[in-house]
């Protein structure tokens, strides 16, 4: 009888989780996916945050310099016209691969920069999440002086 | 105005452009090591405009010292005020505040 009870009352709360509408409350993905931010392999921080690693190439327009000559300040920008929900940056030149995630409010227009660190060359990768879907884009940026401080 | 974010936040064609400049060391564990201080990074930025927010990144120590943020959206005015919160590591937080022009 007990058993059966904490099975109802268990379903009941994950339901009432999976309900709760994005724009209600702010998402602090350092709170909710801890392991996404040690993920050392890219892929790996994509399943954390996204759930599968399985994406689509293409649909995000990503600008990132060819050669950066200063790896502490490398400007990164992305827009898309996807009706994303999730979109996050990863590299792979650094110890943990997730840079950001960014959850899309209703109104945004998709159209971000940010400047990240690089310690070396490395691949920046940005992954859009969109109706379920999964679409990618990466690109190589050469690194001459390292941004770790190094 | 009370916080250490420089917003710009201009109206053009319906979108709302807002370049933001945080000021905050972003030192990741490596750096923090090297130059012997504490860790300490900007983990959470949310900017929102009458309630709603209209910008939402959890972040990473490997965001530029002094992150810049810009970002975009739709149904702001001009003379809405735009609020930027951020958290970091070690609990500080910042909000700064700047109005649509």
């Amino acid at each position: 009888m007990m058993n059966r009870r904490n099975f109802l009352s268990f379903g009941v709360t994950a339901v009432a989780i999976a309900v709760i509408p994005v724009n209600l409350s702010a998402i602090d993905f350092r709170e909710t996916l801890p392991k996404a931010w040690t993920a050392t392999k890219v892929d790996d921080a994509i399943k954390e945050i996204f759930g599968t690693a399985t994406f689509t190439e293409g649909s995000i327009n990503l600008s990132a310099p060819d050669i950066a000559e200063n790896g502490a300040v490398i400007p990164v920008s992305f827009d898309t016209t996807l009706n994303a929900t999730k979109i996050a940056v990863f590299q792979d030149a650094n110890p943990e691969s997730a840079v950001a995630v960014f959850t899309i409010p209703e109104n945004a227009v998709i159209d971000y920069a940010i400047r990240i660190k690089l310690a070396k060359t490395g691949t920046v990768t940005v992954v859009a999440e969109a109706n379920g879907k999964l679409y990618a884009v990466s690109k190589l940026v050469k690194v001459t002086i390292g941004g770790c401080g190094g | 105005m009370s916080g250490t974010t420089k917003i710009k936040a201009k109206l053009k064609d319906g979108i709302v452009e807002v370049k933001a400049l945080a000021t905050h060391p972003m030192l990741s564990y490596q750096e923090a090591e090297r130059a012997k201080k504490e860790v300490n990074f900007i983990t959470y930025v949310v900017a929102k405009v009458k309630d709603k927010i209209v910008y939402e990144a959890s972040t990473s120590q490997f965001l530029s010292k002094d992150p810049y943020m810009k970002f975009s959206f739709k149904g702001g005015a001009v003379g809405d005020t735009i609020e930027l919160t951020w958290k970091d590591l070690k609990g500080n937080t910042d909000v700064s505040t700047e109005v649509i022009k």
